[in-house]
């Protein structure tokens, strides 16, 4: 009979994955308490309940055409994304091109290559070559950040496939984009649907890019609130982020309730 | 053959953007950091950024930061990893979820929460002037605390769930057999678990390291202009002082930094995987 956990760890296993918890979350929790909080000044715990600074959100030109600058941004990087990961994963799980190695390489190195150094390398090409910064230039480099999750998921679920189904269809005699519509796509979509998320949740809430290719006309919601939060925080930057957090919130639950987010983590 | 051509076209538009977006901004960023006021070549930045205190005290301060966040995200991400693997599903699924929680926030969310937590009548210094032991005006923002305090809350999650993966490929039996043969739990952590979980660990602290150097938002807004750090550095030299060849340099300086850790560690796991 194997002994089991002593007692005095099991106890200090319960009380330390609570503190972190409290660590991790905190910041967020008190960013929620502070948006109803019926203070003008920011204040945790709350003085008094109000919504009233949900209300100045949507009084305040800049945050309204800022959220519709986001929006607009992560629905079109989303889709590229996805058209454009979902593609470039089918190739590489083929492994019928030369490089499809080097290829999967090049599609996830901006995972891991940091994002200020591409960013500002982007800044500096898009402004010798094409001139100043535009909308086009953010959604290239949003696509560039957003891309390799979706390749991630997909490969993610195409390594589970079956490979001898699109044998098969061919072999039936199912025509090159007949075997992709029909028996590619369908195996794909739950990794290419959960990469989609992923991709509208990090173009929509991402501050570096937005950061260096801003100019006063391109400003998204994460730069709006930075902008707020650097010189003169007040109440409705937390109403704001509480808004955002709880667009987070749904994205995670969606994946979750979808294909199951452990599908997607730790590896 | 067909099939060769079929698949080129499905991968070209992701490595055309890839290429342009990506790739091409990386080398002009090389070139910009070697470009001399004539249009030939210089050193000449690079000199200036390894030759004055000032700049070699900021990446002391990014790499000193660095490290003692990375540390503290294996010392907690380990036993939380742990703990979680143990778990039961549905419970690990809960914790799993409460960790992504912050990771998917915004960063300026996220930030802004520490600056409301740490600030002068935040959570915070509040606690500690009721309990008399600060005064009134007492502020924790702008110190090199703030900064590893916030970033080790994002950094925390990463760590975890890589140390977690690995965690839950390691056979029980192992351990059973540990215990059997009369170790204590706590030896049979350190002499069966801590050695299998070594991949995870390792490339939990990579990822965290080159996050952490690399960071602009977080140590800027919880730091302030007195601890600046390179990232921050950089973004000065691009966007206030529009100097972009010394920007560069500085982003080069980074990226050599990131390279040295990264290269050594994909060299690793790809031999170990052949």
């Amino acid at each position: 009979m194997v002994r089991g956990v002593p007692p005095a760890i099991r106890w200090f296993a319960r009380v330390f994955v609570a503190a972190t918890l409290v660590f991790v979350l905190a910041p967020l929790i008190v960013v929620a308490g502070v948006s109803v909080s019926a203070s003008q000044f920011i204040a945790f715990p709350p003085n008094g309940l109000s919504l009233r600074w949900y209300g100045a959100i949507f009084e305040n030109s800049a945050y309204v055409k800022a959220f519709w600058t986001s929006l607009r941004l992560a629905i079109l990087v989303t889709l590229a994304a996805a058209v454009f990961g979902t593609a470039a994963a089918i190739a590489i799980h083929r492994r019928r091109v030369p490089g499809a190695d080097a290829i999967a390489a090049l599609m996830l190195s901006p995972l891991i290559l940091p994002t200020i150094i591409f960013s500002i390398g982007l800044l500096m090409l898009w402004s010798a070559t094409v001139g100043p910064v535009s909308f086009a230039a953010l959604w290239l480099g949003h696509l560039v950040v957003t891309l390799p999750y979706v390749v991630r998921t997909t490969l993610a679920v195409l390594a589970d496939s079956d490979p001898f189904l699109e044998e098969a269809a061919r072999t039936m005699g199912a025509r090159r984009w007949q075997r992709i519509v029909h028996v590619v796509l369908p195996q794909c979509a739950p990794g290419v649907a959960a990469g989609a998320f992923f991709a509208f949740n990090i173009s929509f809430d991402e501050a570096i890019v937005a950061l260096f290719l801003r100019t006063p006309d391109l400003v998204t919601l994460p730069i709006q609130i930075y902008n707020q939060i650097e010189f003169s925080p007040d109440p409705t930057v937390a109403a704001v982020s509480t808004l955002m957090m709880a667009m987070t919130v749904a994205t995670i639950a969606l994946i979750d309730r979808l294909f199951g987010i452990q599908r997607f983590v730790g590896t | 053959m067909r099939d060769r051509l079929e698949d080129l076209a499905l991968a070209g538009p992701g490595v055309a953007v890839l290429a342009v977006a990506f790739l091409l901004p990386l080398f002009e960023m090389l070139r910009l950091s070697v470009l001399g006021d004539d249009g030939g070549a210089t050193a000449r930045h690079f000199v200036r950024f390894l030759t004055d205190g000032y700049y070699l005290g900021v990446a002391w301060r990014t790499v000193h930061l660095s490290l003692l966040i990375t540390a503290l995200c294996v010392l907690v991400g380990f036993p939380l990893a742990y703990v979680m693997s143990r778990a039961s599903p549905a419970l690990r699924l809960w914790l799993i979820v409460l960790l992504i929680l912050p990771l998917m926030t915004s960063v300026v969310v996220r930030t802004f929460g520490w600056m409301v937590v740490l600030g002068r009548g935040g959570l915070i210094p509040w606690t500690l002037w009721k309990l008399g032991l600060v005064g009134r005006n007492f502020s924790l923002m702008h110190t090199e605390a703030a900064i590893v305090v916030g970033m080790v809350q994002v950094l925390l999650p990463f760590t975890t769930l890589s140390i977690l993966g690995v965690l839950m490929k390691i056979d029980r039996g192992l351990e059973e057999a540990a215990r059997t043969m009369g170790a204590s739990f706590l030896a049979t952590l350190r002499a069966v678990v801590l050695p299998l979980a070594m991949p995870g660990i390792l490339a939990g602290s990579i990822l965290a390291f080159t996050l952490s150097v690399s960071s602009f938002i977080t140590p800027s807004l919880l730091g302030g202009v007195r601890l600046p750090v390179l990232a921050a550095s950089i973004y000065d030299a691009a966007t206030r002082t529009l100097e972009w060849n010394f920007a560069a340099a500085q982003s080069v300086i980074l990226l050599v930094g990131v390279l040295v850790v990264l290269v050594p560690y994909a060299r690793l796991t790809g031999r170990r995987r052949g």
